[in-house]
């Protein structure tokens, strides 16, 4: 049975991963997970600068999910390549950094320096990020900005880029299509849906930068659809979908409707061991039905005669 | 190393209304865990509740592999919790940096009187505390103050009295000791030159007790609470600002980082 696949250049001897800023810079998991069984790690997002992020509270429960406002607090590039990226390559495990910035140059700058960086088998381009007043999401909400971050940051490394999508704008495709055009090597989709939660007793927003992110399984819906949408539209194109994966079924639709790898997320937060109980699930499925290649399955929901 | 454990619940009782306590047998977590460190607990089998709960450790038998944990209903979660007479609890841990516990040498040239603070469901980690003092042979250098809204909510009087402790009590409502703030009874045994305290409680007393400890000069440690998410540093949700070695205003986080602090590096 073959488990491998290959997101845009970046080979994965298995389709799960994990979601940034969810999984730290990968070895807080480690008493939990054998890390070398994941078919990569995507660690933290990553900045020019260390960044000290949002005041608390960050993080807020909601039905089936939580918003987060960390804030892309990080200890900045020069020490993610110093010093963590050296651990991480000892094990052996692709390893893609998540990458933001508050300019355009600034993308281009964090790729650089982890260009020649031992381990460092991608970058995950961050432009989706609702949590942050300058960068994020604002390069990811306009097809022209998020085109001239992924060229700038194409132009600044050899490695595989994958760019992140955010759900929170009018058409995902036209999206999708600007940053393949720019060079995108692959798609990471969905980063969270900006949301927020009010505190009733207290009658004021229970996160300390109002708004955040929404995550966790009341986002799969969304999530699906959006990789649904966007393998129809470049099928040829891999995508890394994510967005409330907790078990091998839940990382199975995203397979199905066209993703060539999956993220897990929230999911490691309630459930320490998620990503290997996806990867043993796959496996399962696969014998159950009677695959012998994973991408057997992607997109094989697509095949479902199409009324549309 | 922190585990991943499926715990057998064993007992399970309400000490003080809205209070319960949970008692399951965990051999390997027992043998790991230190006063002040938690436990994150997965409440429920679906998705809503979501996050687990991270909930500190209130005593461990060592011996027989039983642990307690002693936490207030607040929400779906908690709610969850409470209702588990039998089965099994998902459970992560001993999480976290505790209580420095000192012992041997030090203990009798440095620290010789401590205190023990305690302000309504704060006192549960502070047992387990008392637990490894008492075991060190320590109990009769240590006060223990605790305070509730009235006598129905003081929880541990009476444990830590059979520890060996002598303790003093602050109610609000005057319905057992002093009537007024448990902060009030530390402000006199301050007085009397402490050389060590330890504090849980709320954030509104800690901030106090802070302020009362820099002022009186007694160093201590203060355990604190957060909204988290992982338990083990990788979300950086649970931060809390406090002063580094060089009085720069820093985050660290409560999970890895804490959720005890030093009550000198803290910022209210």
């Amino acid at each position: 049975m073959n488990m491998a696949v290959n997101l845009g250049g970046i080979s994965m001897n298995n389709p799960v991963t994990t979601a940034s800023g969810t999984f730290g810079f990968g070895l807080e998991y480690q008493p939990y997970v054998a890390l070398q069984r994941l078919g990569a790690i995507i660690v933290k997002g990553t900045t020019l600068k260390p960044r000290l992020g949002n005041p608390p509270p960050r993080i807020a429960e909601t039905p089936s999910g939580m918003l987060n406002a960390i804030g892309l607090q990080n200890p900045g590039v020069e020490r993610v390549a110093e010093e963590i990226m050296p651990r991480l390559a000892a094990l052996g495990v692709p390893v893609i950094v998540n990458i933001a910035g508050d300019t355009v140059e600034d993308y281009a700058q964090v790729a650089r320096r982890l260009d020649s960086v031992p381990g460092v088998a991608g970058l995950e381009v961050n432009i989706s990020c609702p949590n942050v007043k300058k960068g994020g999401i604002q390069f990811g909400s306009d097809p022209y900005t998020a085109a001239e971050v992924t060229r700038a940051v194409k132009a600044s490394a050899g490695l595989p880029v994958i760019v992140k999508l955010s759900p929170n704008v009018t058409d995902l495709v036209t999206m999708a299509e600007a940053v393949a055009g720019a060079g995108a090597d692959a798609l990471s989709m969905i980063n969270t849906l900006l949301g927020m939660a009010i505190d009733v007793d207290r009658r004021r927003p229970v996160l300390g930068n109002i708004t955040g992110g929404l995550s966790g399984p009341a986002v799969r819906p969304v999530a699906v659809r959006a990789v649904w949408q966007v393998h129809r539209a470049l099928p040829l194109l891999p995508i890394l979908g994510m967005g409330g994966i907790m078990t091998a079924r839940d990382a199975l639709e995203f397979i199905l409707a066209g993703a060539t790898a999956v993220a897990v997320g929230t999911g490691n937060f309630v459930n320490p061991r998620a990503t290997l109980d996806v990867v043993e699930g796959i496996e399962q499925y696969m014998i159950d039905h009677g695959f012998v290649d994973i991408s057997e399955l992607v997109g094989l929901a697509q095949r479902y005669p199409n009324k549309e | 190393m922190s585990q991943l454990v499926q715990a057998e619940i064993t007992d399970c009782r309400e000490p003080a209304p809205g209070v319960w306590v949970t008692e399951f047998l965990a051999p390997s977590l027992a043998q790991a865990a230190m006063p002040g460190q938690f436990l994150h607990i997965r409440c429920g089998e679906g998705s809503d509740p979501l996050l687990r709960r991270p909930i500190s450790i209130h005593s461990v038998d060592r011996l027989s592999g039983r642990m307690k944990i002693m936490f207030q209903v607040v929400g779906k979660g908690t709610a969850w919790l409470a209702g588990r007479r039998d089965g099994f609890l998902d459970i992560m841990g001993p999480l976290g940096r505790g209580f420095t516990v000192f012992t041997g040498e030090q203990a009798s040239h440095n620290y010789n009187r401590f205190i023990v603070v305690g302000g309504g469901i704060g006192a549960a980690p502070l047992y387990f505390l008392l637990q490894e003092i008492a075991r060190a042979g320590h109990a009769q250098r240590v006060k223990v103050l605790l305070g509730a809204r009235n006598a129905h909510q003081l929880l541990i009087p009476d444990a830590a009295e059979e520890l060996g402790f002598a303790v003093r009590v602050a109610t609000d409502d005057g319905s057992a000791g002093h009537r007024g703030l448990v902060t009030d009874l530390l402000a006199e045994e301050l007085q009397r030159k402490p050389d060590y305290v330890y504090a849980c409680g709320p954030s509104p007393m800690l901030k106090v007790l802070c302020a009362m400890l820099n002022d009186a000069g007694v160093p201590g440690e203060v355990s604190v609470e957060e909204r988290m998410a992982c338990g083990v540093g990788a979300c950086l949700s649970c931060v809390c600002r406090v002063k580094d070695a060089n009085g720069m205003e820093i985050y660290r986080h409560a999970c890895v980082d804490g959720p005890v602090f030093s009550a000198g590096e803290v910022i209210w």
